[in-house]
């Protein structure tokens, strides 16, 4: 098997043994035996994002434990229709990513199953912070999958172009931000010095909107997840600011149609922005890759969230457990290694935590100290742990109508935002567009 | 053999009618003619039928189903209702609901708007890709040193995946470090970095500018072809009437590609009314909706909101368009053509 996915073929020698050695075990009765204590073969698919990573752990899963997982991508965009079509057609991918807005739908339609009832759920969930925890969970209240990262917004900032422009600290307060910037527009330090993710994704402009506006304590939607931004008038704050903040020039136009947030942060990498918001990981990029961004090594620094409260919006990605598998007993052990503690030194969580600067469900990562030194090259790891502690999550991504609530809303905001559209009717747009779906 | 050649006389011979006189001889005849034909037509039709049964399979059977589709209400996960299998394959039958999916994408203003976005695209992109492969085709048609690497290189752009295309051209246009950006501040002509999508007016003119350079080659190829096939007499009679380059093209070229010019303007039209790609890397249909095509709003209503009832019914509402694009480009090019 080893050889050939390896290599993609096999030698008449090879081919020899292996027959010789099946006849001898099928005459023995051997055959049946060693089919029952082999581990079985599970199919593993996550979306393109370092695949030499996964597989390497995949790999030495595979090594270490006598399992046979085959791990396999799919590009990101039609990652998960790709999953549902093929579970449609009767494939059953034993593991698979799921972005946190298709968890409800598909344990609703019973793709994925709960893992409440599997052995070490309840340690699991104990591990875990309890905001992630909620994010995990169906709106049942059952959990219906492990953690792969939590996304966390952040604001950072570039502190070069900061002291250039004659501020000693960065601002702590939206207004001292937006006067910073005006000022560093004027002294033509930089042509756009704030870079608000308003990209049109759903990593962008609405988790933005949310992080916004749970800066200012504001309910966006209430405990059971109508949209209430019209009886909050924080949010309405919000939005006139961001109205300001492009009226005065201060946010660059191509920000509307970058293809990610990958793509946007990269735009931090030319060190022409002085304030940037954006998820957490991504600072470890900007602030460290030395090949790439100018602002490495650490001249792009985080700063606490500003704002009435200084909360910003996480939400938790996720391994699945398909509910149709035949072999839950080695999908579970995978779970658990991938998404849990399986290895008992959080194997999977340190590898993304070092090499991609992800953050994690389980507190108890961050005090491994080769996790606590890699932090230390990019990011001020107390500050981002503040962060994280005033992080909020929002249980409307378990609602059917979220996916199409969130794609369309963004095109209301931008509007509201290019058009100079008035916040009010901007919201009555928005309310409406939840009352049709919902 | 005998069905290829019913009048053989030793065939002839064995038949009671061989004697008799004229009719009767030319009804055998005639009853030995349509047997023949049948009989080819059988051994035709057995030939081809492999080939039929996968053209079935694979375009008119995903063709009558996605019809089904755009008047049913679609679960890709929940399908009500009962399945057919064919060839192995379980096809939903789903919840029927009438015209219900093409009222509410006909009476959604998001629809119209789109429409409308797209018709000013087609023309567009038509008009511009019409005439600069033709512009090019001429070029290229004349004879100059180097023409050969001239049309090798013309197919690069064309032969270069779409989505490729898109991630180039943001690339080159980025605001930031785009290369053309850093050209044009260098020559002095713009005194900051421009940013090509913060209009949407502007941003759509410029994915019709990327999708004629990409487009524009096939054009110019097909109209190479043609003109490579008019005979080099008619020219050579027309120099010797004193006619001009003007006068050559508007008698002799121009009608002689009215075939070739009527396969660009279909392959011209559709592409331009089906183009996605170049939408879903450069600008995901932004700002706000202002470069959302129809096909966009179709994509996206079918899979990223699941909505493939509707989804559907909006692609179909273009496929109606096309068709009836392709039978005006027909009459008013190619009928009077083929009159003539």
């Amino acid at each position: 098997m080893e050889t050939l996915s390896r290599t993609g073929s096999i030698n008449r020698r090879q081919l020899m043994a292996g027959a010789g050695a099946l006849s001898a075990a099928t005459l023995s009765g051997a055959g049946r035996f060693g089919a029952a204590q082999a581990a079985a073969p599970i199919n593993f698919v996550g979306w393109t994002f370092r695949p030499d990573m996964v597989q390497g752990y995949v790999d030495f899963y595979n090594k270490t434990y006598g399992e046979t997982v085959s791990y396999s991508t799919l590009p990101w965009p039609q990652f998960h229709q790709t999953l549902e079509s093929r579970a449609f057609a009767g494939d059953i991918v034993d593991v698979m990513y799921c972005f946190h807005t298709f968890r409800e739908r598909w344990a609703q339609t019973g793709l994925i199953r709960a893992l409440d009832d599997l052995p070490g759920a309840d340690e699991l969930k104990r591990a875990m912070m309890p905001a992630n925890l909620e994010s995990l969970l169906s709106k049942e209240g059952k959990l219906i999958a492990l953690p792969y990262f939590v996304n966390l917004y952040i604001l950072m900032h570039n502190e070069p172009m900061l002291q250039q422009g004659g501020f000693d600290k960065p601002a702590a307060s939206f207004d001292e931000l937006v006067e910073q910037c005006v000022k560093l527009k004027k002294d033509k330090i930089a042509e756009y010095p704030y870079l608000p993710n308003w990209n049109p994704t759903i990593t962008g402009t609405t988790p933005q909107f949310l992080t916004d506006c749970f800066a200012e304590g504001a309910t966006v939607f209430d405990a059971k997840n109508k949209l209430v931004i019209d009886q909050d008038p924080a949010v309405a704050q919000v939005l006139e600011r961001w109205k300001k903040v492009y009226a005065l020039g201060l946010v660059t136009p191509e920000i509307f149609t970058k293809p990610s947030s990958t793509d946007v942060h990269r735009m931090m990498f030319t060190g022409r922005y002085a304030y940037h918001s954006n998820i957490s990981n991504y600072l470890q990029t900007i602030a460290s890759d030395t090949k790439e961004s100018l602002l490495a090594p650490k001249k792009a620094k985080m700063t606490p969230y500003p704002g009435k409260v200084g909360s910003t919006y996480m939400w938790t990605d996720s391994y699945v457990l398909n509910a149709n598998t035949k072999s839950i007993e080695s999908a579970w052990k995978l779970m658990q290694f991938v998404g849990g503690n399986l290895h008992k030194d959080w194997y999977v969580q340190q590898q993304w935590a070092i090499g991609s600067g992800l953050d994690n469900v389980y507190p108890d990562l961050y005090k491994e100290p080769a996790v606590v030194a890699s932090y230390a090259n990019w990011v001020d790891l107390p500050t981002l742990r503040a962060q994280y502690d005033k992080g909020k999550v929002s249980g409307a991504f378990k609602e059917q109508w979220y996916p199409e609530y969130d794609a369309r809303s963004v095109t209301i905001l931008h509007d509201m935002i290019r058009k100079n559209l008035s916040v009010a009717e901007t919201i009555k747009a928005l309310v409406a567009l939840h009352k049709s779906l919902a | 053999m005998t069905a290829l050649d019913p009048g053989r006389p030793d065939d002839l011979a064995l038949q009671p009618e061989a004697s008799a006189s004229g009719p009767a001889r030319t009804r055998w005849f005639a009853r030995k003619n349509r047997q023949a034909v049948q009989s080819e037509g059988w051994f035709a039709a057995a030939l081809v039928s492999p080939a039929l049964l996968v053209i079935l399979l694979i375009v008119f059977l995903p063709l009558v189903y996605s019809v089904w589709l755009s008047f049913a209400e679609v679960d890709l996960l929940r399908p009500g209702g009962t399945a057919i299998t064919i060839f192995g394959m379980r096809l939903p039958l789903y919840r029927f609901t009438g015209l219900a999916n093409y009222s509410k994408v006909l009476s959604d203003p998001l629809y119209w708007q789109a429409l409308l976005r797209t018709v000013y695209f087609v023309a567009l992109f038509v008009i511009e890709a019409v005439v600069i492969g033709f512009a090019m085709a001429l070029v290229l048609n004349a004879h100059f040193a180097g023409r050969g690497l001239m049309r090798a290189m013309l197919l690069v752009p064309w032969s270069m995946s779409r989505i490729a295309v898109g991630i180039l051209w943001l690339g080159m246009l980025d605001a930031d470090f785009g290369a053309i950006n850093g050209i044009l501040y260098r020559l002095g002509l713009i005194d900051h970095y421009l940013s090509f999508f913060s209009d949407g007016f502007t941003a759509l003119n410029v994915l019709i500018v990327v999708y004629v350079w990409n487009q524009a080659p096939f054009a110019t190829i097909l109209f190479l072809a043609g003109l490579q096939s008019i005979p080099q007499d008619l020219y050579h009679a027309a120099s010797v009437d004193g006619a001009g380059f003007w006068r050559k093209l508007w008698h002799i070229t121009l009608p002689s590609l009215r075939p070739m010019m009527f396969l660009v303007l279909v392959l011209a039209t559709v592409n331009g009314f089906l183009m996605l790609d170049l939408i879903y890397v450069m600008t995901s249909g932004g700002p706000g909706n202002d470069t959302t095509t129809v096909t966009w709003l179709g994509y996206r209503t079918a899979f990223s909101f699941f909505k493939f009832g509707p989804g559907t019914a909006i692609l179909f509402t273009l496929t109606l368009i096309c068709v009836a694009l392709t039978v005006i480009y027909h009459r008013l090019i190619l009928s009077r053509f083929q009159s003539e």
